[in-house]
């Protein structure tokens, strides 16, 4: 059962699609992949130089402070010189603005100035305030300086210690309170991209700047939050976390520690921005690889029908020329293998035509001519040689005696038998001898010699082989006696010009030999006798005495003024088999 | 097919048309800003306010109107007008200075309120706590009240040799009271004779100055919308009696006051103004925390001093924030 066309087209059609989707999906699929890597690496590097520039920028400002700190306590303290530092102190508040408050404390750590921008100063006065935990950490530290802890003042403002002293444990302390609310500056400046910020805590998470001031003056009740995503982002080292900020939105994160004051830096950005060009660049790859998906099937359509409509030709092709249209063309012309299978196609269907003309042709002749005559003219391509002409011929008829009353009385299988049996035997003589059987009308038969192909000797040829006919029919006849059948064979010869050639029309051509000397051979015939073959004087002629013949007078015959002469081949002649 | 949709289009239209005027006209909020004084005088004030407005995406006359109800110094008229202002369905209340905030907060517990007042917000009960106010109310100050006492000290510093000094208040104000006891305390630190002056009208205004001018040495102005509206007019008064005068605002030194100490009044309608943007964006009013002043300005005006004859010490020169010249 011949499958339908479909398969081929559908396995070429699914080959080229999946050739061409498969890297290229593989291909937007890996720089998806290489890229997001990339992208991260490089949000980590800019949120690492983000914060750290934040830090450091902090940690200027505090260390901005504690130098201004510095000055108040270079020189030592003697006694009576409140009025000096009252203007000192004034005079830091004036260059420091972030400084609320300072206390100046002598070297034994008793309070004896304290200038402030909201509370009355105190000057002068050897108050008996309990000695300041910044100047006993002072005193056990080495480093000169000592930050104090976040601190809300009323639950709001964030505010600090700075503590400073001097190369000499005389020149006293300087304890400065730092209102935080003006590291705001610095913290606003910060910007990560359009959307991103960065803000500032200390250890516990309390929250020491941001952006959103407000946020800051909530005061401790945002520490948690803080504190955990603080905790969330240090547990990925070094790279940019993806976390949650503290209203809940995805962030890309990173932190920078400020260590002198246990503070840290966190800068974040939403997620949606930082991943924008990451998440772009992905829906490019996906329009590309959509786009290709599309040119893949329009390529892989075409392609598959470019391959599988030749090759579907060729079916059809092949088909038609099985079923007998040898003049049927495959036209492919694709310039490749295709196209040469269908010329040698082509050739093929035109060879079968032809080799189908040619069989036909000879099938034709053999229909008269002997076989390898047949092939003789067939061979020699003369198709000349059945042109009607004028030839010197031999006609020979030979007919079966009183075979029209046999076959009255007789059923048919045996007539049919009986002529069969005749048939045969006349045949293989005429074949072998290669003489022309023109046609056989029931029991009689017609020959002619020397046409369409010449022979060397015609009228011995002819007689020899009426000769043998009888020879073998003469057989037959005895034992069709036998039988009870009284059947015999009478041959005729004449020999003449001739006109010969195909007679009848398209399909139903004949060859045969028109003349008087046909008529004469066919009386001849019937004149012979059971055994008989009589010759006309023409043969008697030709034969001279080859084979002995016997004249037997003259008959009349139908188109003759003359009677014609006879004669006949001496019965001794003819061999008994 | 076409012919049915457009029909059913100009339909749809048609019926939602009215919805969308509606929408429309809804569309627009409506601030309304209940003040203690006046209009004219509190103009710069509510100016810095539109500022901090519009940097949180809200124009005047574009997407948020404005309803504007001032007492003119009559406090008594305030509950009545915040309660005007109620009807008048507005989205959010604008406190100028602590009385209009304290009628505010009595007329209504649910439409939001932002102030920008002197006083403490804690201790004139407007707040629970400055870090979540709680409630429907929040807002700026620059805490003339707590700058009060330090504004006697200043004064001593200018006039060091004086002892007796005065206090100018507005007994009609509710802050009063803390201003009084506040500067009181300092007074008695720091050895002076304090002695309180009451003025609720230009004229009291003016008759005190003409008896104070005998008696002190120098006058602290307390916290009082009344007196800031009259800033340039005392400022004036302070040079024309020869009265020392400091007070808390630009425009009081630079009409003649001698010095000025305390939060800048105008950054705080400026932060009350963005923080008035974030609730008409959706936050809400207790999670929004109390500003305080984060500077506190010293300003001088020398030639004032000089025609009053002081020679102001270097630290008070020197620490100046600004000097008038």
């Amino acid at each position: 059962m011949p499958k339908p066309h479909r398969t081929l087209f559908v396995k070429y059609f699914f080959t080229l699609f999946i050739a061409v989707v498969f890297p290229l999906a593989l291909g937007a699929m890996g720089e998806a992949w290489f890229g997001y890597r990339e992208h991260r690496a490089h949000l980590t590097e800019l949120l690492r130089t983000e914060s750290r520039s934040a830090a450091d920028r902090i940690q200027t400002f505090t260390d901005g402070i504690r130098d201004q700190l510095g000055w108040l306590v270079q020189f030592p303290w003697p006694d009576g010189q409140d009025e000096q530092h009252k203007i000192d102190a004034h005079r830091l508040l004036r260059q420091v603005p972030a400084i609320s408050s300072v206390s100046l404390f002598d070297r034994v750590g008793v309070q004896r100035t304290m200038v402030s921008r909201l509370a009355i100063n105190r000057i002068g006065e050897e108050t008996n305030l309990p000695s300041d935990r910044a100047v006993a950490e002072l005193r056990e530290s080495v480093s000169k300086v000592w930050y104090g802890p976040v601190r809300y003042q009323r639950g709001s403002e964030p505010h600090m210690t700075i503590a400073v002293s001097g190369n000499r444990q005389a020149n006293g302390f300087a304890i400065a309170d730092v209102n935080l609310k003006l590291i705001w500056d610095v913290v606003t400046a910060i910007k990560i991209g359009e959307t991103g910020e960065a803000f500032v805590i200390d250890d516990t998470g309390r929250l020491v700047a941001h952006p959103d001031i407000s946020l800051v003056l909530r005061g401790d009740a945002t520490a948690s939050a803080f504190n955990r995503l603080r905790h969330d982002i240090a547990k990925s080292n070094s790279s940019a976390t993806e976390t949650k900020d503290i209203e809940g939105h995805p962030v890309v994160a990173l932190v920078a520690e400020i260590p002198s004051l246990k503070w840290t830096v966190v800068v974040e950005q939403p997620a949606a921005e930082a991943f924008a060009p990451i998440r772009s660049s992905l829906w490019r790859s996906l329009l590309l690889v959509l786009i290709g998906t599309l040119i893949a099937i329009v390529l892989a359509y075409w392609l598959a029908r470019r391959m599988s409509g030749p090759i579907r030709q060729l079916e059809e092709g092949a088909q038609l020329v099985g079923a007998g249209q040898f003049d049927h063309r495959v036209t492919i012309s694709t310039g490749d293998e295709l196209e040469q299978l269908a010329g040698r196609f082509n050739e093929m269907a035109r060879e079968l035509g032809l080799s189908k003309e040619k069989s036909d042709r000879i099938n034709r002749l053999k229909r008269f001519l002997a076989p390898q005559i047949a092939d003789l003219v067939e061979r020699t391509g003369d198709d000349a040689l059945l042109e009607g002409q004028r030839r010197e011929v031999v006609a020979v008829f030979a007919d079966l005696r009183g075979f029209t009353a046999f076959s009255n009385r007789t059923e048919p299988e045996i007539v049919m038998k009986v002529l069969g049996a005749y048939h045969e035997a006349v045949g293989a003589i005429i074949d072998r001898r290669g003489a022309t059987l023109t046609n056989f009308a029931g029991d009689g038969l017609m020959l002619l010699v020397n046409a369409p192909v010449s022979c060397p000797d015609p009228a011995l040829e002819a007689l020899s082989l009426a000769i043998e006919m009888q020879s073998v029919v003469q057989s037959l006849v005895a034992d069709w006696r036998k039988q009870g059948h009284r059947i015999g064979l009478g041959i005729g010869l004449a020999m003449g010009p001739a006109t010969v050639g195909r007679i009848g029309y398209e399909g139903r051509l004949e060859y045969t030999a028109i003349g008087s000397t046909v008529n004469l051979a066919s009386r001849l015939c019937s004149a012979a006798i059971d055994g008989q073959i009589l010759v006309d004087a023409v043969v008697a002629t030709a034969i001279d005495a080859k084979i002995p013949l016997q004249a037997m007078g003259a008959i009349a015959v139908k188109g003759y003024d003359q009677p014609v002469p006879v004669f006949t081949v001496a019965p001794s002649v003819i061999p008994k088999c | 097919m076409r012919r049915r949709e457009f029909i059913g289009l100009v339909l749809w239209s048609a019926a939602t048309f009215p919805q969308m005027e509606a929408r429309a006209q809804q569309a627009v909020t409506v601030i309304g800003v209940l003040g203690s004084s006046t209009a004219t005088d509190y103009g710069p004030m509510i100016a810095a306010f539109r500022k901090g407005l519009s940097e949180k995406g809200y124009f005047e006359g574009k997407n948020v109107g404005f309803e504007y109800a001032w007492a003119d110094d009559h406090y008594d008229r305030l509950p009545a007008l915040a309660t005007k202002l109620i009807e008048r369905r507005v989205s959010l209340i604008l406190a100028a200075a602590t009385p209009s905030a304290l009628a505010a907060k009595s007329a209504t517990s649910t439409i939001p309120i932002v102030f920008a007042i002197g006083g403490d917000p804690v201790r004139t009960g407007l707040v629970t706590s400055l870090n979540s106010p709680g409630g429907n109310v929040t807002g700026a100050a620059h805490i003339n009240v707590d700058t009060a006492p330090k504004r006697l000290e200043l004064l001593h510093e200018l006039l060091p040799n004086r002892t007796s000094l005065g206090l100018l208040t507005n007994p009609a104000n509710p802050l009063t009271a803390s201003v009084e006891s506040g500067v009181r305390a300092a007074a008695e630190v720091l050895g002076i004779r304090l002695t309180t002056f009451h003025a609720s009208t230009d004229e009291e205004i003016e008759a005190t100055f003409k008896s104070a001018a005998g008696s002190v040495a120098g006058m602290v102005i307390g916290t009082d919308p009344l007196f800031t509206s009259r800033a340039m007019a005392l400022g004036a008064k302070s040079l024309e009696y020869k009265l020392p005068a400091i007070y808390q605002y630009r425009d009081f030194v630079a009409a003649g006051g001698t010095m000025s100490y305390g939060g800048d009044i105008k950054n705080s309608y400026y932060h009350a103004g963005m923080y008035a943007g974030r609730i008409l964006n959706g936050e809400k009013p207790a999670n929004l925390a109390v500003q305080l002043s984060t500077r506190l300005e010293l300003l001088i005006n020398l030639k004032a001093t000089k025609a009053l004859g002081l020679e102001p010490t270097p630290v008070l020169v020197g620490g100046a924030d600004e000097v008038i010249e």
